[in-house]
């Protein structure tokens, strides 16, 4: 059987020439940590429609309390309890201001004759409730990051150290964490409360007191890897400092583990914060967390469901929004999941 | 083995230890005494009271003593209760929160191993996502509404299930399982999902499909197991976060258990129920770790328990 | 994985919105449930049970050691004293056959008691109320209200409390079994209210010395002489019952036979289960009291508790506080809105105060409300307030102000506070207040240590006489806790002690000018509101009656008519 080839023409036989200087040259341009991760996570849709909810969220707590017209400290006792209005949604039936009162549907705006919109309502003060949840998402925010940043720190220092000088040291220091380990964080946290004067700082030493324990124990873990490999091994040969081979070989590599687990770590503390409300050793008034504010609704879900609701569902939100986003960087940035 | 658990029982020993003198010593700095309240007392009454606690002796001493009592599971006598002692008063209490958490472990577990390996079998299906849903839900709505959720959507309005209280049996616990339950599902569920989508693509499970073993099979014989194994280690933060639950859900559904007399302790300062539960809730959760690593280190041979370094 | 979890992330914004719907949803079967109920008290019902909710335990069943509100409340219940506070919240003999003899100076009392019994069989006796009584006042016991009721009412009861006397010195005597005989300090117009009080109640001695430390920790281990005995009460627990008291000496008047009580902490798993139709009773407070402001099963009462800020006058009774300034102190107690607090923020039955003795709580020889005679003082007025403020400022030579306001924390005191707070930082340029808020016991720490600069209180009377109020201001009052002494005042309140005591009249008089000096002369408390209540109750459940201080029910009368 014979074939028709196209004919090729001579000049497709041409000789290339193999220069040896051109062949570890690597055409992709170079990308750095991040921006390989980012190339990795912008695959993936979760991890980035989560970026843009949580970008949103963090934008609406600084700016949300400045536009509304109502501040979120004023109270306007008249005004108390009122449903959600929006300007333009009140046309097509939602957000128009019915709200139950002994239970019958009304319209609490016309019957308290007040004609301003609260586009979230208010609250049992008359307290505006969008400029409130804003607020109380950015003391939320605030609490988790500042949190996760002492855990971070504390643990990361406190693993690393561990691990990298092994021997008696790691074995001391790991005798210590296995005994903080066996503590229940919860007593601690609302021991220390008790103790200390409420409010933010109290909440946010309590959470990081056992909080780092984790964080410590990956950190190690990983970097107990990572100390005998090669590279690190290499480098030492070569004669790198200690300092030197912390910063430039074993860091880069914990560091995605470290961020993954800060990703974990801003959502269960703005949880522990709503528990705390939830047992009354939260913020003291008139502050609001998103915790307060949720431990304010809860009750009273069967009328007022607009004060429960509002900020419970931007809980949510930061709860999924974190939580995808941890996964995505976690898929992101584990070279196993390389593809 | 024997030398492991030994080494494994002083030290939490020494955790108790640790944790009791903790306690002790942030109850001595709270603002407030006990019996603060009884303003009405007059100066030699007072006297008589503090002695009856023990309050009068200088720190260290009382520290002696409650160590002391402590190792006869002594923890001393209520403030709110006159003459109740707070052994009788956790004992009195035990029964309602033992059998909440055991039932929302064992829901949360198996409801978490289900949905963990239906979404795993059916990834990136809708199945895979209703479910990760599900377990999503689970750890982002705080306990305390959705308590108060199923309280007034399936008792009151539903009417089919006691709306609270701890009288009708088997029936007033369901409730109060379910929401207690939903942290443990939504974890485990996770756990099982990443565990079984990374087994389900290890060799010896292309292996065993290569032998022409069926789904059913490979899913449940080489792969389940597998998975679960690693399950266990999440056991011990599991009955940690029960106890956090118990607090909120034994409130709302006025059940009589540790966690509702924990918060009122908290809020009335009663020391020694605070102190006793508190040592109550650190033998519970010690003695979880411990057997979670036991467990472990049966159901893994790989782990060797007796000395190295575990990490 | 990773793939499409968009798809789910907008199923995800939908059961959300399921979510958020279904909370908004209708409570629509509500008003139509109970209309059926509504029929006229008519003849009980065949069965005779209540189910009711109490919001804390049970701290002790033992008479001479209970201070709290759900203790009394259950003494009340299944014990009974020589008085009872009858239907319209009045002392009337009930162990006691009827009023008791008394001297000419009025010093001496001597009640003969009926036969009655303990739930045991045996025989209630004067002996009874001696042992008692002296158990109270006896140091190592430990009481509370013992010395405080006692101290100069009771013959020897203060020089008890110094431990300068023993307690078997004290004015209280059995002549024979159905007599006793008690010995006053000096004349008191209200001793007979005081009587119906919890510590005044008998205490069988063989029973309580069998019994040791375990007497009245449970119900097997605690006697009733009452209408009902207690069931089901292991000391620690969460629920108890009443069951009728076949030895009590006035059971055929008691309808009810048995009473189911469960302790439920959060408001609204209380209405919820009263909802549901479990219990026939709920109290209201804050947002709920709002919603079921027009339902016919809403009951309101009013309560014997005024609530008030403390200024305090000396930080820690040393350094002196911008309080001490009699300006200040006027300027804010005229500050800040009572009515839109009580009828809006509180809107649990509370209502606006401008005193300190409450309404409807005592009355002269009439009948004549004690707030008759002094009426309103201090009424909230912006504009008067920030002339004396600025008089005040003037004075101080500042024209900044920061004071720290000390409250509770629950709920309703933080969402009150929260109110107080912007009123008068509104009303009182100048003026910065700093909220702390913290649990109860705390914050009588701080007030012993008087370390605050004002304090919101609230005090509930111990007997019917506006001298349980005003005797709190006194110069070495036990409770003033706030530097506060007037000459003037204690000039009064001693008059009213002493000079008047048989003229009540007189008396009468001293008390209200002394309480006109507290508030309007010298602003010494600012007056926010009196304590009212509100209640959900089944309209089948008849007669139930509350009391306005004290124990808060008496189920003795109460009945079930019209459920079936």
């Amino acid at each position: 059987m014979t074939k028709e080839y196209p004919k090729l023409p001579p000049e497709a036989f041409k000789h290339v020439h193999m220069d040896g200087s051109q062949t570890e040259k690597i055409s992709k341009p170079s990308l750095n940590f991040w921006q390989d991760a980012w190339l990795r996570i912008r695959k993936n849709k979760a991890a980035v429609v989560s970026i843009f909810v949580l970008t949103f969220i963090v934008l609406m707590s600084l700016v949300g309390p400045m536009i509304s017209p109502h501040d979120f400290e004023t109270q306007e006792i008249t005004h108390a309890n009122l449903p959600p209005k929006v300007p333009g949604l009140e046309k097509i039936g939602i957000f128009d201001g019915t709200g139950k009162m002994g239970g019958k549907e009304i319209n609490l705006y016309e019957m308290k004759n007040v004609d301003t919109y609260y586009w979230f309502g208010t609250d049992g003060l008359g307290r505006d409730m969008f400029s409130r949840v804003w607020k109380g998402t950015q003391i939320s925010l605030l609490i988790a990051l500042i949190a996760a940043v002492i855990d971070m720190v504390i643990g990361v220092a406190y693993g690393g150290i561990s691990a990298y000088y092994g021997g008696r040291v790691d074995d001391a220091m790991q005798r210590v964490v296995e005994i903080l380990y066996g503590i229940p964080t919860l007593v601690v946290v609302i021991l220390m409360i008790l103790v200390m004067d409420p409010g933010i700082m109290a909440i946010i030493i309590a959470i990081s007191i056992t909080g780092w324990i984790g964080m410590s124990r990956i950190v190690r873990g990983q970097v107990l890897k990572y100390k005998n490999q090669e590279f690190v091994l290499a480098a030492r040969t070569l004669g790198a400092s200690n300092g030197r081979i912390i910063k430039k070989h074993l860091l880069p590599n914990v560091m995605a583990i470290i961020i993954i687990n800060t990703m974990f770590t801003i959502p269960s503390a703005i949880f522990f914060e709503a528990f705390l409300s939830f047992i009354g050793l939260g913020l003291q008034s008139p502050n609001a967390s998103l915790g307060t504010l949720i431990n304010d609704g809860y009750r009273l879900i069967q009328f007022q469901p607009h004060i429960l609701a509002i900020p419970a569902a931007i809980l949510s939100l930061l709860m999924i929004a974190f939580n995808l986003i941890g996964d995505g960087l976690r898929d992101a940035l584990d070279p196993k999941m390389k593809d | 083995m024997a030398k492991y658990v030994f080494k494994r029982v002083i030290y939490m020993i020494l955790t108790l230890f640790l944790i009791a003198s903790f306690t002790f010593s942030l109850m001595k700095m709270l603002p407030g005494s006990p019996i603060s309240t009884s303003s009405k007392l007059t100066p030699n009454q007072l006297a008589a009271v503090e002695a009856k606690y023990g309050l009068d002796k200088p720190l260290p001493v009382q520290y002696g003593i409650y160590m002391k009592n402590m190792v006869k599971l002594d923890f001393g006598t209520s403030f709110q209760f006159k003459e109740a002692s707070v052994t009788e008063l956790i004992i009195n209490r035990a029964g309602p929160s033992f059998i909440l958490g055991i039932q929302a472990l064992i829901l949360g577990t198996i409801g978490g191993i289900i949905l963990g390996m239906i979404a795993a079998l059916r990834q990136n299906t809708a199945w895979d996502y209703g479910s990760t849903l599900i377990a999503i839900f689970g750890i982002s709505i705080p306990s305390f509404v959705f308590a108060s959720l199923l309280q007034y959507w399936i008792g009151v309005k539903g009417g089919f299930l006691p709306v609270g209280l701890w009288e009708n049996g088997w029936k007033s616990s369901i409730l109060p399982t379910i929401a207690l339950a939903m942290g443990p599902l939504a974890t485990s569920a996770r756990f099982i999902r990443t565990e079984m989508i990374e087994v389900l693509g290890t060799d010896y499970i292309t292996l065993a499909k290569a032998k022409g073993a069926s789904g059913i099979e490979i899913a449940f014989k080489h792969a389940f197991r597998n998975a679960l194994i690693p399950l266990i280690t999440v056991m011990g933060p599991l009955a940690a976060g029960l106890v956090t639950g118990s607090l909120v859900v034994e409130q709302i559904f006025a059940i009589p258990g540790i966690g509702e007399q924990f918060v009122k302790a908290i809020n009335v300062s009663d020391y020694s129920v605070i102190m006793g539960t508190t040592m109550f809730f650190s033998v519970l959760l010690i003695l979880v770790i411990f057997i979670v690593d036991i467990l472990y280190g049966i159901v893994d041979p790989r782990i060797r328990l007796a000395g190295g370094n575990k990490q | 994985m990773k793939k499409n979890k968009l798809v789910w992330l907008s199923s995800l914004i939908l059961v959300l919105s399921i979510f958020l719907a279904a909370c908004g949803g209708g409570d629509d079967k509500d008003a139509s449930k109970d209309s059926d109920s509504k029929k006229d008290s008519g003849s009980p019902d065949a069965t005779q049970e209540l189910n009711i909710i109490e919001s804390a335990e049970i701290p002790t069943m033992d008479s001479v050691l209970v201070t709290d509100v759900v203790g009394s409340t259950v003494l009340n219940n299944v014990n009974e004293g020589l008085y009872r506070y009858n239907e319209e919240n009045v002392a009337v003999p009930a162990i006691a056959t009827g009023e008791p003899e008394v001297n000419k100076e009025g010093t001496v009392y001597t009640f003969k008691l009926r036969d009655s019994k303990w739930s045991d069989g045996s025989t209630v006796t004067a002996n009874d109320f001696e042992y008692a009584w002296k158990r109270a006042i006896e140091p190592k016991t430990g009481s509370e209200y013992g010395p405080y009721m006692m101290a100069g009412i009771i013959k020897n009861a203060t020089e008890i409390g110094k431990g300068k006397a023993k307690a078997s010195d004290l004015g209280v005597k059995a002549l024979d079994d159905k007599t006793l005989e008690v010995t006053l300090e000096k004349p008191t117009p209200y001793f007979l209210s005081l009587m119906a009080f919890s510590t005044f109640l008998p205490q069988k001695e063989e029973f309580v010395k069998e019994q040791g430390k375990k007497y009245a920790s449970n119900s097997e281990t605690t006697l009733y002489n009452g209408p009902f005995v207690l069931k089901g009460w292991d000391g620690t627990g969460l629920k108890w019952q009443y069951v009728k008291n076949d030895n009590y000496w006035d059971k055929d008047n008691v309808k009810l036979d048995k009473i189911n009580v469960d302790v439920v902490k959060e408001d609204q798993t209380a209405i919820n289960l009263y909802t549901s139709g479990k219990k026939d009773r709920a109290g209201l407070s804050g947002e709920f009291a709002m919603q079921y402001a027009n339902d016919p099963e809403v009951l309101k009462v009013v309560e014997s508790s005024p609530f008030y800020l403390k200024f305090n006058q000396k930080r820690e009774g040393k350094e002196e506080t911008v309080l001490a300034n009699a300006n200040i102190r006027k300027a804010i107690s005229m500050a800040f809105n009572k009515e839109d607090l009580s009828k809006a923020v509180l809107a649990n039955g509370s209502f606006e105060a401008n005193y300190l003795v409450p309404a409807e709580f005592a009355y002269d020889e009439d009948g004549k409300d004690f707030r008759e005679v002094n009426g309103n003082m201090n009424k909230f007025n912006a504009e008067e307030a920030k002339t004396y403020w600025e008089k005040g400022l003037k004075e101080l030579g500042t024209d900044k102000v920061a004071l720290e306001f000390l409250g509770g924390d629950s709920d309703l005191s933080k969402k009150m506070d929260e109110y107080l707070k912007n009123q008068l930082e509104k009303n009182l340029p100048g003026l910065s207040i700093k909220l702390k808020e913290v649990p109860f016991l705390v914050r009588v720490d701080l007030d012993s240590k008087q370390d605050y600069d004002i304090q919101f209180a609230g005090w509930s009377p111990d007997f019917q006489d506006p001298y349980t109020f005003l005797n709190l201001w006194l110069t070495d009052g036990q409770q003033n806790k706030m530097s506060y002494s007037s000459a003037k005042y204690d000039k009064f309140m001693k008059d009213a002690e002493t000079t008047f005591a048989n003229d009540p009249a007189k008396r009468w008089q001293a008390l209200a000018d002394a309480e006109k000096v507290l508030i309007e002369e010298d602003a010494a408390i600012a007056p926010v509101y009196q304590r009212g209540t509100m209640a959900l109750q089944k309209t089948y459940v008849k007669d139930l009656v509350k009391h306005s201080f004290g124990a808060q029910y008496s189920y003795k009368w109460a009945y079930i008519s019209g459920k079936e």
